[in-house]
């Protein structure tokens, strides 16, 4: 934001023909800075995030955060450009899966000394959420965020399909999700779905992932080498298709806004989804309550939702000393706590005791069942392709075509794209 | 009704018909916008759907109104649109007069490197662009987001094979009466050119009015962005758009544009002919 | 644009503009076009030649966005020619091109010739109502549009089904989803090139019709020997401009299926939009549009002489 590029009339200078030349910090650290902070959180997260902003504003003098808030959507399309010219935020946070390709093209700053440094407060945050802010072995941002993809089910439906206790495997899930299937005209159709399993755009592409790892399978080992093609796999689609498509449990050729929007409109009974559901069931007058994903034959497990924040090349020295005195306190325990409670997602850290977020019940449930989730392709530069390499893969088997065929196609091409 | 119809031949009634079950279709996404806007939550989701709401509502635009600065986007909509739709107009008349009625060499060149620019996405120029605008220290600002639109190739084109029509001998008498070019171009092909640049300020200003990407990219200020690129920030957290109120979004969005359409249509289409040359 | 006689859109020699007396040299005729050129050719040069100037150099780098791009030669346009993901949305580009522009064009020129009829009762009211897609955006038509064939709340959906027609989840149809967001560019775009059209049938002079019915030529003789080749500079700048949007497809194609599904309609500027914003390649996003930029300017080209060709069959 303080880069100054003085260009004018400088359609005809050899400087623009390159693309900005990225930092130029002016080298001079402590003095007072004002931050631009932009990020997504656009419900009752937000004000909470903007308390605590206030919070940090106030209790110091010389650095000032300013937020900026968009939708996700838009910051991914607007951040390149405004950063490429130095009009970008100082600081930004974007879904964990997105960090990685920003941080490998330049676009971040890496945040080794402060993770070395005690008073960040980052000592206990949850590894799988520090996972994801790492590519090759550079720490890259901070999390705000991370939490497992969880079943949301619609409690009167479970009452009134006599189904008295959550499924705790894959089989009594698909059980479960049979009899809470109506099909009451019998034209095949049903009006009811037990639960809705998106084939593509799941939710934070984690749906797909997460069943994949109850089998015992995986997509990238490492970052770096595709593993998708494994026998684990093929008998996690087979089980899956066989309960989609004969058992009619889930509508066919949703995407996980579809399948969000299935529930809030009570068509469904349980539905896969973030800590959001609990508010769109809310608002559609929906009771409901959350529950782990039930275990798979081999483990139990969940891809989780992540969302970092990092400082980009358009802070300068200054001003990322003063992004890094500013995630510190975001971390601290107070707000580790109060950020959790706000936004309704889990603690971050891991000594954040659970007295500290009971008065959430969401949150309660949600910090429960922590431990299984697991960063999606943690690491991996283009996300972009292999995870619509994951959605082929699963549209394409829900839709019927050979999966020994198709796990080796996705393979070659998460292979490519690696 | 009936008698005006008696005097029709059966397939002018045919055509007639033709064209009502046409038109209803076209307009039915229009009617679905409106219609929807204005539709509680509950029945915009509700199976069977219903064209028209069972119970009218506000809420929808309600919401729109609080959650978006509505009034300053449509105001800067209408900053951006009108602003560029000036400027093309008199750069693009001027550009497509020497192209059209002034002989000069490298003229056939021009005019293809003129309809290229036409031929690159706008996606692929739009980072050397905003650097470019960025480097000038327009960022934000009404200048940067109007100036890279203040000409425009289809522009010059389109009124290119307009002048181009326009019978030469018109000019021959003020060209002997020693008038200069400019006022050749002001006095005697302008007045003659109103339908075309009625024409094209409707496209120009249509088209800016509703596009999406330069403003959304160009405006990191919320403030200073279009209605259009601002209906994008009702798009909620998990992706979900809340139908009812993006509806009552869009309806504001292109209601200054319909009416504005309607205002002038009679004197567009009526006067898209060139009228004063037959 | 619109009244060019059939032989005037091709450049003639120039005409002598001045009558006898102009003793203009080359040069000052040059200054003096110059002059009137100078407004917008600085802004186009400055704001479109410049940065597409800056893509050319781009797309012979690695570049990101950050940092100094290094020049890596012919790379990117070696993996625009080898890569498979463009091999596909090139294929769902011309399926696009090839489904769009003749469906548009012919539906805006048919509707042209039938509301150019002076007899047809509210002929006014259609050409407004007709007209009035195209002040829509794009992202409104593809998210009004995806609501109205939504497979559980779509009321287009539901009234076909009420028809007998089943058309199902349209837009997760690899067979149909192609299909429906070209139908909705038809939708948002014909109403534009219908105007160009009337205006066009609006200039060919009513004598001309007489001659042609005198000379005992019926409705369809009169629309083939008369009105279609005085429409054809009309309908050669309609062709180019259909052509031209119907490459560079995005908007709705964004908003509806984001290239799917299986890709099915990832076009080249979804490719291009996502090789740049979303993994960042500046590169090869502008190495693709070049070649894109190629591939237009010859098919406009060909048109360009085809239609030449035709305009000297007819004189």
């Amino acid at each position: 934001m303080k880069r100054k590029t003085v260009l004018m009339g400088g359609a005809g200078s050899a400087a623009l023909a390159f693309l900005g030349s990225g930092c130029s910090g002016d080298g001079e650290t402590g003095g007072p800075a004002t931050l631009t902070f932009w990020h997504g959180y656009t419900e009752a997260d937000g004000d909470v995030l903007q308390g605590i902003v206030d919070d940090f504003n106030a209790s110091q003098s010389d650095i000032t955060v300013n937020t900026e808030v968009k939708t996700w959507a838009s910051i991914d399309d607007t951040l390149l450009t405004a950063l490429s010219a130095g009009e970008g935020p100082d600081i930004v946070a974007m879904p964990a899966e997105r960090l990685p390709v920003y941080a490998d093209k330049g676009a971040l700053v890496e945040l080794t000394s402060f993770y070395a440094d005690d008073s960040s407060n980052t000592a206990n945050l949850i590894p799988g959420a520090v996972a994801m802010i790492e590519v090759e072995g550079t720490r890259y941002g901070v999390p705000t965020g991370f939490v497992p993809l969880a079943v949301y089910y619609n409690t009167a439906l479970f009452e009134a399909g006599g189904v008295t206790e959550f499924p705790a495997t894959w089989d009594e899930w698909v059980a479960a999700a049979k009899q809470l299937t109506v099909d009451e005209d019998g034209d095949g159709t049903p009006e009811q779905y037990g639960v809705v399993l998106p084939d593509h755009a799941t939710v934070a592409n984690g749906l797909w992932p997460s069943l994949f790892y109850g089998n015992g399978g995986d997509i990238v080992s490492e970052g770096i080498d595709a593993v998708i093609d494994s026998p684990e796999n093929a008998a996690t689609l087979e089980y899956w298709r066989a309960a989609i498509v004969d058992d009619k449990i889930s509508p066919t050729g949703i995407d996980g806004v579809g399948a969000d929007e299935l529930f809030g409109a009570g068509k469904a009974a349980m539905t896969i989804g973030g800590p959001w559901m609990a508010s769109i069931a809310a608002e559609n007058g929906i009771e409901c309550a959350i529950a782990a994903i039930p275990a798979g034959p081999a483990t139990q497990a969940a891809s989780a939702i992540g969302v970092s924040m990092a400082v980009t090349v358009d802070a300068d020295d200054n001003a990322r000393a003063a992004a890094e005195q500013f995630f510190a306190f975001f971390l601290n325990d107070e707000n580790a706590a109060a950020w959790s409670l706000g936004s309704g997602w889990p603690p971050l850290r891991t000594d954040v005791p659970a007295e500290a977020v009971n008065s959430n019940a969401v949150v309660a449930s949600l910090t429960e069942i922590a431990d299984l989730g697991r960063p999606l392709l943690p690491g991996v530069v283009n996300s972009v392709d292999v995870l619509a390499a994951v959605d082929e893969l699963t549209q394409r088997a829900i839709a019927g075509d050979d999966i020994a065929d198709l796990l080796a196609q996705a393979q070659e091409t998460i292979q490519n794209a690696l | 009704m009936r008698t005006r119809l008696r005097g029709l031949k059966p397939s002018t009634v045919l055509t007639t018909i033709a064209f009502v079950v046409v038109t209803a279709l076209v307009l039915l996404p229009i009617a679905i916008i409106v219609l929807t806007a204005f539709k509680p939550a509950a029945e915009v989701n509700a199976y069977p759907p219903s064209l028209l709401p069972g119970d009218w509502t506000l809420d929808n635009l309600k919401t729109v109104t609080s959650e978006l600065p509505f009034a300053r986007l449509v105001g800067n909509s209408f900053v951006f649109a009108g602003g560029v739709t000036l400027f093309a107009l008199v750069f693009d008349s001027l550009a497509a007069y020497a192209l059209a009625r002034l002989d000069f060499r490298g003229r056939k060149l021009l005019l293809i490197v003129i309809i290229a620019t036409l031929m690159i996405p706008f996606q692929a120029t739009l980072i050397p662009l905003y650097q470019l605008v960025a480097d000038l220290g327009w960022v934000n600002t009404y200048t940067g987001l109007i100036a890279p639109r203040a000409a425009d190739a289809f522009g010059i084109f389109f009124l290119r094979q307009f002048f181009l029509a326009l019978p030469r001998d018109i000019d021959q008498a003020a060209r002997i009466d020693g008038a200069g070019e400019f006022r050749i171009f002001r006095s005697i092909v302008l007045p003659n050119a109103v339908p075309a640049l009625l024409t094209l300020g409707l496209f120009t200003f249509v088209n800016n009015w509703n596009d999406l990407l330069w403003p959304l990219v160009f405006t990191t200020d919320a403030e200073m962005g279009t209605i259009t690129s601002g209906l994008t920030q009702l798009t909620g957290p998990s992706g979900i758009v809340p139908h009812g109120v993006m509806m009552a979004g869009s309806l504001i969005a292109i209601l200054p544009l319909v009416i504005a359409f309607l205002f002038i249509q009679r004197r567009f289409i009526e006067n898209i002919a060139t009228t004063g040359l037959k | 644009m619109t009244t060019a006689p059939p032989t005037g859109r091709r450049y003639r020699p120039p005409a002598p503009l001045g009558g006898r007396r102009r003793a203009d040299s080359p040069a000052h005729r040059t200054a003096k076009a110059a002059a009137f050129l100078a407004p917008a050719l600085i802004v186009l040069g400055a704001f479109t030649i410049w940065p597409m100037l800056s893509a050319l150099r781009l797309s012979f780098t690695d570049a990101s966005g950050f940092g100094d791009p290094e020049f890596i030669g012919l790379e990117n346009y070696i993996g625009v020619f080898t890569d498979p993901d463009i091999l596909n949305a090139v294929t769902n580009t011309a399926l696009y091109t090839v489904l769009f522009t003749p469906v548009a064009v012919v539906a805006a020129l048919g509707l042209a010739l039938l509301l150019n009829n002076p007899r047809l009762p509210f002929r006014g009211f259609f050409r407004t109502a007709l007209f009035v897609p195209f002040v829509v955006s794009f992202s409104v038509a593809a998210f009004a549009w995806s609501y109205l064939v939504d497979p559980q709340v779509g009321l287009l959906n539901y009234w076909l089904r009420g028809l007998g027609i089943q058309i199902g989840n349209v837009l997760e149809d690899p067979h149909l989803a192609m299909p429906m967001v070209v139908l909705v560019a038809v939708w948002k775009l014909f109403g534009f090139y219908f105007v160009i059209f009337l205006a066009g049938l609006q200039d060919i002079p009513t004598s001309v019709y007489e001659a042609a019915r005198m000379d005992g030529a019926g409705a369809w003789s009169r629309l083939r020997n008369v009105t279609l080749p005085m429409l054809s500079n009309t309908m050669a700048f309609v062709l180019i401009f259909a052509m031209i949007a119907a490459l560079q497809a995005f908007d709705q194609i964004y908003v509806m299926t984001g290239g799917g599904p299986y890709g099915s309609t990832q076009t080249l500027v979804m490719e291009i939009y996502e090789s740049g914003f979303r993994k960042l390649d500046i590169g090869f996003a502008s190495a693709l549009s070049y070649v894109l930029l190629a591939a237009t300017l010859l098919l406009s080209l060909a048109q360009f002489v085809f239609f030449g060709r035709k305009e000297k069959d007819l004189a």
